[in-house]
C-alpha cells in the first residue's frame, strides 16, 4: 500500500519514514483544529491522583527541592525495589535501581550502557519507534522480529530465535505493547527466557504498561525466572501507571555494576530527575493503589466501547489484552494509513497515530488510543464512521 | 543483599570512559513564593501531564526575551527548546553538532562543563585552534576572556564550525558571538534556571537553524521537561 493522495501536505510526506517525526508531525496539526478530538499520544486524560499532587505540594512547601542524587532519592529507590520484590518477584535491592526522567530516558540509557557499535538488539515489529533511535544513537543496530494479527501480535519464541546473530546481545520486549496492546504470555516468556539463556543475550523488558492488563491475561515479569536476574535489565515507571506523564519519572532495575553504569552516563546527559517528581513518585509507589483499580475500570469500559465501534464499521482489530490503543486493520479502506490519518484529521477531526508510525511495515493498520472520555470516544467513531464508509465504498 | 551484582554480558566499552559520578546534592534553597505559586496553579490547572514538545510557550518567549534584553538577540519562541537543565542542554548540542572526526574547542578553564560529554560521545577536546577546518564546535561561556573569544571567534570564521554560547555558568556581559558578522546563523544559546532552582531540571537550548534537529534528539532522550517545573520557572520571572 503506498502513499498516493497529492493532496497530503509536503511536510508530513517529508517525516512519513520516521514513525517517531510523523507522530510528531500528526500532533501538531492536530493543534490546529480546536475541535478534534485526539486519539493518537499515549498520556492519559485522567487526573493524577490527588495525594500524589498533595505530596508535590507538601515537599515544595517544605522546601525538599534540592538536587537529587543521579540515581535518585534513596527513599524512592528503596520504595520501587520493594514493589518489584512484591509485585513482580524481582530480586531487586535498593542499589538495583536507577530513577530516570521518564521511561523515555531509562530507554535511552539502558542502550548507552548495553551497545558497543555494531551490536544487535531483536525488537518486535510493530514497535514504539523510539527504540530505533534509542538504538541507533549507541551504534547499535535495531533487528525486527515479526509478529502477526493471527497470533493477537504474541511473540514468538521460534521467531526471535530465528532472528539470532553472532552480533546479537540483546532481546527487547514490550508488555503490555505499545502500539498492539497484545501481551507477551507467561509460557512464551519462559520460552524466550531459555533462548536467552542458551545464547547468552541480555533482555530488556519495558514492562510501563504492566498495571493495565484485561480478564483473563495477566502480566508477567521475564526477570523473576530462575537464571535471569543476571541478564534481565527491566524498565518502567509512573508515567502511564498514575496519569503523571509530566512529571517525567522512569526507573530501570538491573543488576547493581549496570545501575552504577547508567549513573555514570546519566550525570553526563541529564543530571537526576526533577526533585519534586521523585518525592510525587514516592507518594504513588508508597500511597494507596485505589487510584490504578479506578483507571483499569475506566479503560476497560472505554475499550469495550471501543471495540463495539470498530465492530460495527467492521473493521477488524487484534484482541487488546492490556495498555490504552487498539490496533486496528485498516487495510478494508485501500488507502494507505499515513493517508487516512490525515484524511480523518481534516475532515473529521479525529487524531488517529498511522500504523507507520509504529513501523514502516504497517500501513495497512490504525493505532486508536482509548485516552479520552467514553462521550469524546463515541464522538470521535461517530466521525470515523462516515470517512470510513466511504473509502471502503471506493476501495 | 539478594539483588544480582553483575550484569551477564560486558557493558559498552564507552562507560569504562566515564567517571564516578559526583555524590554531591545541594541543599534545598528558599523556593521563592512566586515559584511555588506558580506551581500549585499548575498542578491544580492539570498540568500534570506532557507538555508540547519544544516546552511551554510562555517560558520558551521568556527565554527570547531574556536573551534580548542581555545580548540584543532577535529569536522566535520556535527556535527555543526545554530541556532538563544546562547538562542536556550541552549534551544534545554536542552531539548534533559535532560533525564525524571533528573535534570540540573550549578554553582550558571552562572545558570542565563539557569534558564528560565529550568523552561519552568519543569527542577530541581542544584548548587550541590550529586547523579552523578540524573544528565542528566552539565551546565559550560568559565567564571567558573577551579578548580571546573575539580572536578565537575570527579564527573559526570562514570555517563551517557551530559555536555554543553556555550563559549557564556566569552573569551576562552583553558580549554574544551572535553578533560576529560571519557567524551568527551558527550559534546558538543555552541557559538554565538551577541557579535558583537547582532540583527542578529545566534548561533551555535557543536560537540557529538547528533548532529542529535538536528538538528532536531532546524528545528522543526525555521527550519533554517536567511539567510542573517549567510552570514553575516561569513563576521565577515574576518574583
Amino acid at each position: 500500500m503506498s502513499l498516493t493522495n497529492p493532496n497530503i501536505p509536503e511536510d508530513v510526506r517529508a517525516v512519513a519514514a520516521n514513525g517517531t517525526q510523523l507522530r510528531y508531525k500528526l500532533m501538531e496539526l492536530t493543534a490546529q483544529y480546536p475541535d478534534a478530538i485526539a486519539l493518537g499520544r499515549g498520556d492519559p486524560d485522567l487526573a493524577t491522583p490527588p495525594h500524589i499532587i498533595q505530596a508535590t505540594e507538601s515537599a515544595i512547601r517544605q522546601q525538599r527541592t534540592g538536587l537529587a542524587p543521579v540515581a535518585g532519592l534513596p527513599e524512592l529507590r528503596q520504595a520501587v525495589a520493594q514493589k518489584l520484590r512484591s509485585d513482580n518477584g524481582l530480586p531487586a535491592d535498593t542499589e538495583n535501581v536507577i530513577i530516570t526522567t521518564g521511561g523515555q530516558e531509562a530507554l535511552f540509557l539502558i542502550m548507552q550502557v548495553l551497545l558497543d557499535p555494531g551490536d544487535e538488539v531483536l525488537v518486535p515489529d510493530p514497535r514504539y519507534t523510539s527504540y530505533d533511535e534509542a538504538i541507533d544513537s549507541a551504534g547499535g543496530k535495531i533487528v525486527l522480529v515479526p509478529t502477526d494479527h493471527a497470533d493477537a501480535f504474541n511473540l514468538r519464541p521460534e521467531a526471535v530465535e530465528a532472528a539470532i546473530t553472532p552480533r546479537t546481545k540483546a532481546i527487547l520486549l514490550i508488555t503490555p505493547s505499545n502500539p498492539t496492546s497484545g501481551i507477551v504470555t507467561e509460557e512464551r516468556l519462559r520460552e524466550i527466557a531459555a533462548i536467552a539463556v542458551r545464547h547468552n543475550l541480555v533482555v530488556i523488558s519495558d514492562e510501563i504498561y504492566e498495571k493495565f492488563v484485561y480478564s483473563p491475561w495477566k502480566h508477567f515479569s521475564i526477570g523473576s525466572l530462575p537464571n535471569m536476574a543476571e541478564r534481565t535489565i527491566t524498565l518502567n515507571g509512573f508515567s502511564k501507571s498514575y496519569a503523571m506523564t509530566g512529571f517525567r519519572v522512569g526507573y530501570v532495575s538491573a543488576p547493581r555494576n549496570f545501575i552504577e553504569a547508567m549513573a555514570k552516563v546519566k550525570a553526563v546527559t541529564t543530571g537526576p530527575a526533577a526533585t519534586i517528581s521523585q518525592w510525587a513518585a514516592h507518594a504513588a509507589v508508597t500511597g494507596p493503589q485505589d487510584a490504578i483499580a479506578d483507571f483499569h475500570r475506566i479503560y476497560s469500559e472505554r475499550r469495550q466501547l471501543m471495540m463495539d465501534g470498530l465492530h460495527k464499521m467492521h473493521l477488524d482489530f487484534s484482541e487488546p489484552r492490556g495498555a490504552f490503543f487498539l490496533w486496528t486493520n485498516s487495510s478494508p479502506t485501500g488507502i494507505h494509513a499515513t493517508e487516512l490519518s490525515y484524511l480523518l484529521l481534516k475532515e473529521g477531526r479525529v487524531l488517529i497515530f498511522p500504523g507507520t508510525g509504529f513501523g514502516e511495515n504497517w500501513g495497512g493498520y490504525l493505532r486508536i488510543s482509548i485516552l479520552q472520555s467514553t462521550d469524546l470516544l463515541q464522538e470521535a467513531l461517530t466521525r470515523m464512521e462516515p470517512i470510513i464508509a466511504r473509502y471502503r465504498a471506493t476501495a | 543483599m539478594n539483588g544480582p551484582q553483575q550484569l551477564a554480558l560486558p557493558l559498552a566499552s564507552r562507560v569504562a570512559l566515564l567517571a564516578e559520578p559526583s555524590t554531591s546534592t545541594t541543599e534545598s534553597q528558599a523556593v521563592p513564593e512566586a515559584v511555588m505559586q506558580a506551581a500549585f496553579a499548575a498542578m491544580a490547572r492539570g498540568e500534570t501531564h506532557y507538555t508540547d514538545r519544544p516546552g511551554i510557550l510562555p517560558l520558551r518567549k521568556l527565554a527570547v526575551d531574556w536573551l534580548g534584553k542581555h545580548y540584543g538577540l532577535e529569536l522566535s519562541a520556535d527556535e527555543v527548546t526545554i530541556t532538563c537543565g544546562a547538562t542536556e542542554a550541552r549534551f544534545v548540542s554536542l552531539k548534533q553538532l559535532v560533525g564525524p572526526g571533528k573535534r570540540v574547542f573550549a578554553f582550558s578553564g571552562s572545558s570542565e562543563h563539557i569534558q564528560p560529554a565529550a568523552t561519552l560521545l568519543g569527542q577530541t577536546l581542544t584548548h587550541e585552534i590550529d586547523d579552523p577546518s578540524t573544528i565542528g564546535v566552539v565551546y565559550l561561556n560568559s565567564t571567558d576572556d573577551p579578548e580571546r573569544i573575539q580572536q578565537v571567534l575570527n579564527q573559526v570564521e570562514s570555517s563551517e564550525c557551530w559555536i555554543i554560547w553556555d550563559t549557564s555558568v556566569g552573569e551576562p556581559t552583553g558580549m554574544h558571538p551572535v553578533h560576529h558578522p560571519y557567524l551568527n546563523d551558527r550559534v546558538i544559546s543555552i541557559g538554565s534556571f538551577s541557579n535558583v532552582l537547582p532540583g527542578w531540571r529545566v534548561g533551555w537550548i535557543a536560537g540557529s537553524k538547528a533548532a529542529n534537529k535538536l528538538r528532536a534528539y531532546k524528545q528522543s532522550m526525555t521527550i519533554c521537561s517536567t511539567s510542573i517545573s517549567q510552570w514553575a520557572a516561569l513563576g521565577l520571572a515574576e518574583s
